[in-house]
């Protein structure tokens, strides 16, 4: 390609171009940092810190943990997405709703319900008189991280769920096939892009959890990396330690690509697209409502009771409105911009994946993910370090902050987008476009109304982690800029629960609100949509 | 209305992404290792007199933010929750000298290069269930705590959180470095539990997961007095049944741990940052340390709560030691790691 022709597509296709071009920047921005500060190690003491029998024990450690919460978060999501995409259950709507909320409960609020609930001075043994043991290690590690990530997979398997093409499976009982058989061999294919993107997010939010794994006292490669930067104030062997986890990442992520290689799940007969008829359950119903009760008590309610109990048993007087005021509009205003933000990079480059594979869209993609799984720590000093040298100006400015979100969490929103874009025909498009539409207009008038509903959970993904966030919160905010989540995490760790419970509670309500919001609009999107095909 | 509300957002994000940024020049700028929790009534306190702005953090995420920012750094104090911190401030060139006067208030453990101030200090002690333990079955000295098998198990530590490492490396200077390196050996054979900090670990201890824990005197008082302000212990009813134990006289076990702030090279405004040092000395802020936090304070003469020991008490209990030497961090985590503790 000549530079003419390169500068012309960039102009013709600027809005393609731009976003990449930052998601690229944003993630190489900690990459480079990381390898300039690794490499100003000691080579004999490095080599002697990465090679010994610990780093292989917290490999073993980190790897089996991953696969224990994946095979977890798939019992506990599978069903789930079923029971509220493809039944007549009632309150599905609701169970939707309970079904993200894990999300809005910082995983050490999680842990600590799940500790205080266990044990012979714990809950259980006081009220029922069960004395579990109180739970720690590999075992409170899985359930707490299992039951925090199970929504990154059940959103995804639901779009994926809604998204389906009945025709198949209408045409496999056709053939004869039973129920069962359809499920597994018609169904459950279908539904892998969504499993490996939800899968990949767990994986790497597994990867890199510190606030669980601490408070259960279970050696990972991130605890490991916490405590390098925090015993020895040592950012250079944490960036050692911080290349090591981006390595293991980046395998994760080969593998991820591999399994996905040649997927294509759009409909390619002509006519109208459907929803596909929802099964009546019968007397089998009781046993679909046991399931998600049972799981939104342990996964919602257990850590919002213990939250209430904390604030009931405090002797503080009254609440702190005009700081949980303050805080909230913090925490909200740096996190709604990032959701929005996050959600416009991620559909360019989920385009390019889905529409024009190819090794290097391929790389894109993938170089998204590497974001997510960059150590917070390490990503906030990269940019201390990036925008003091490039962009002074914007040091310690929420634009900064809100950029950091986005970039960091976009690994997020590129799930569902994406899933949604390989149930979006590309004939459609390319019709529009024979109709004398610009590539742009066509994309804007046909696919994106197709992948709406994608965006929208890409922008709840992110909306939610955001306000969760610490380390990129305390190191790049503006001064003096207090999120709800700081405030919980400062006077929970000084194991003052009583005042940490007003802000935790008011995390999980605003989360609980934003996220009803988004699945009203799916409903409204949902309906336009069925009439048009109609 | 879609369109309304699209359009919201995008104001929203173009607003945000303008920013509502740039240093005030007059604003005094903290960066505060000590938590939120425990210092922001008294800042609100001060910043009724000045402009103060705080960027809150742990010890080790504001040292490396501070050495990132480089001569760009806006902040003018640093306020840090460990000795260790402050001293690799030093080494980093991070902090200014403070004049004598300011020194002066704070003799106790002032350091002799005079880049940082002392303001409260806190002490290592044995925390252990006053259901299950009784005191007289302790050790009179921590070096003698690996002998106690029936403690199985049942101990809890916190080998990656900065005060135990300052204790080991107390250990490791006073004792030399082979009977550290025993004493931390012996306590691996007795299987300790290592929670990430102080608060899980005191958590695990009234909920009977441990019997005892090294840890700082504080989250004990804390944890069993809550938020109970009461003057005289005889009306305390105890929320907790975590008591302290400590060891005798001078004995490492009882270590003092001294927070502190400098001024920073960078700051614009010095003169502000040591009028805010002095407040951290002042009455108020003292009695405020000493009253809600039960650290201890070090100007002289000031009064601590009925249910805390007195101060001579507490400071004669604490081993003679010279504390610049926590610094010397590299040795301990070579030593924790050895013995596989980290």
């Amino acid at each position: 390609m000549t530079g003419a022709r390169v500068l012309d597509t960039i102009r013709d296709r600027w809005y393609v171009v731009i976003p990449v071009a930052v998601v690229v920047g944003g993630v190489l921005i900690p990459l480079v940092y990381l390898l300039l500060r690794a490499f100003q190690a000691d080579p004999a003491t490095l080599w002697d810190l990465v090679v010994r029998g610990r780093t292989l024990r917290l490999l073993g450690n980190t790897v089996g943990l991953t696969v224990g919460v994946l095979v977890g978060t798939s019992v506990l999501a599978l069903p789930l997405a079923w029971l509220t995409t493809r039944t007549a259950l009632l309150g599905r709507r609701l169970l939707t709703l309970l079904g993200v909320l894990p999300l809005a409960v910082p995983g050490y609020v999680m842990a600590y319900a799940l500790m205080a609930t266990t044990g012979e001075y714990g809950t259980l043994a006081q009220t029922l008189g069960l004395v579990v043991p109180r739970l720690s290690g590999y075992v409170g590690a899985w359930i707490a991280l299992s039951l925090s990530t199970f929504p990154y997979l059940f959103l995804n398997l639901r779009t994926a769920f809604l998204g389906l093409d009945p025709s198949l499976e209408e045409s496999a009982q056709a053939l004869g096939r039973g129920r069962w058989r359809v499920f597994v061999q018609v169904v459950l294919p279908q539904l892998r892009p969504a499993f490996l993107s939800g899968g990949l997010l767990v994986a790497l939010h597994v990867l890199g959890d510190f606030g669980v794994v601490s408070l259960m006292r279970y050696d990972t490669f991130s605890y490991a990396l916490y405590i390098q930067y925090a015993a020895s104030y040592d950012r250079i062997y944490a960036a050692c330690l911080a290349l090591m986890l981006l390595v293991l990442t980046g395998a994760i992520l080969l593998l991820e690509a591999r399994l996905l290689k040649g997927l294509l799940f759009h409909r390619t007969e002509s006519g109208a697209g459907r929803t596909a008829a929802q099964y009546r359950l019968g007397p089998w119903r009781w046993a679909g409502y046991a399931f998600a009760a049972g799981v939104a008590g342990l996964s919602v309610l257990l850590p919002a009771g213990t939250v209430g109990y904390w604030m009931a048993d405090s002797t503080a007087s009254g609440l702190p409105w005009a700081s949980l005021g303050a805080a909230l509009w913090d925490s909200v205003s740096a996190s709604a911009p990032a959701a929005v933000l996050a959600a416009l990079l991620a559909l360019p480059v989920a385009y390019l994946g889905v529409r024009h594979p190819s090794n290097w869209t391929r790389v894109v993609e993938r170089v998204a993910y590497l974001g997510y799984a960059t150590p917070p720590l390490a990503f906030a000093l990269a940019l201390i370090v990036f925008s003091l040298g490039a962009v002074p100006f914007a040091y310690q400015t929420l634009g900064l902050l809100v950029m950091a979100y986005a970039l960091h969490f976009m690994a997020e929103a590129v799930g569902p987008v994406r899933s949604a874009l390989y149930q979006a025909p590309p004939h459609l498009e390319e019709a529009a476009r024979s109709l004398g539409r610009s590539p742009l207009g066509a994309f804007v008038s046909v696919t994106f109304p197709l992948v709406r509903r994608g965006l929208l959970v890409s922008m709840a993904f992110v909306f939610l982690s955001a306000m969760k966030e610490l380390p990129l919160t305390f190191l790049l905010a503006p001064i003096g800029f207090e999120t709800l989540a700081l405030n919980t995490w400062s006077y929970a760790e000084e194991a003052m629960f009583g005042q940490a419970a007003p802000y935790a509670l008011t995390i999980m309500f605003v989360s609980a609100l934003f996220v009803g919001v988004l699945l009203l609009r799916e409903r409204a999107t949902e309906h336009p949509a069925s009439a048009e095909r109609a | 209305m879609t369109r309304l509300f699209s359009l919201s957002l995008i104001a929203t994000l173009v607003l945000s992404l303008l920013g509502c940024g740039g240093e005030q020049q007059d604003e005094l700028v903290i960066y505060s290792g000590r938590s939120k929790a425990l210092v922001d009534p008294l800042l609100e306190q001060y910043e009724g007199e000045v402009n103060v702005e705080v960027r809150y953090g742990s010890d080790a995420e504001l040292l490396a933010a501070l050495q990132e920012e480089g001569d760009q750094s806006p902040a003018d104090v640093f306020w840090a929750n460990t000795t260790g911190a402050l001293g690799n401030a030093v080494n980093n060139d991070l902090l200014t000298e403070l004049p004598d006067e300011l020194m002066e208030q704070s003799a106790r453990f002032a350091p002799t290069n005079q880049r940082w101030l002392p303001v409260t200090t806190r002490f290592r002690v044995l925390a252990y269930n006053s259901d299950t333990v009784s005191p007289e079955d302790l050790p009179d000295s921590v070096l003698d705590l690996p002998e106690h098998e029936e403690f199985e198990g049942r101990i809890g530590w916190t080998p990656a959180y900065s005060s135990f490492q300052d204790f080991v490396t107390a250990l490791r200077v006073t004792e030399g470095e082979e009977t550290a390196r025993t004493w931390l050996t012996d306590m691996q054979a007795l299987n300790p539990n290592s929670y990430s900090s102080n608060t899980p670990m005191i958590q695990a201890l009234d909920a009977g997961e441990i019997d005892v824990g090294l840890t700082n005197h504080y989250y004990v008082l804390r944890l069993r007095y809550g938020d109970a302000k009461v003057d005289d212990e005889g009306s305390i009813d105890p929320e907790a049944s975590v008591a302290t134990h400590p060891f005798q006289e001078e004995d490492i076990g009882n270590l003092a741990l001294v927070t502190g702030a400098g001024v920073l090279q960078t700051s614009d405004q010095s003169e502000a940052a040591r009028e805010f040092l002095r407040f951290l000395m002042s009455d108020e802020a003292q009695s405020f340390a000493a009253e809600t936090l039960n650290e201890y304070p070090l100007r002289p003469g000031a009064e601590v709560p009925e249910y805390m020991m007195p101060v001579d008490e507490a400071l004669a209990l604490s081993p003679d030691f010279d504390f610049e030497r926590l610094q010397e961090m590299d040795p301990t985590l070579d030593l924790l790691r050895d013995v596989g503790a980290l």
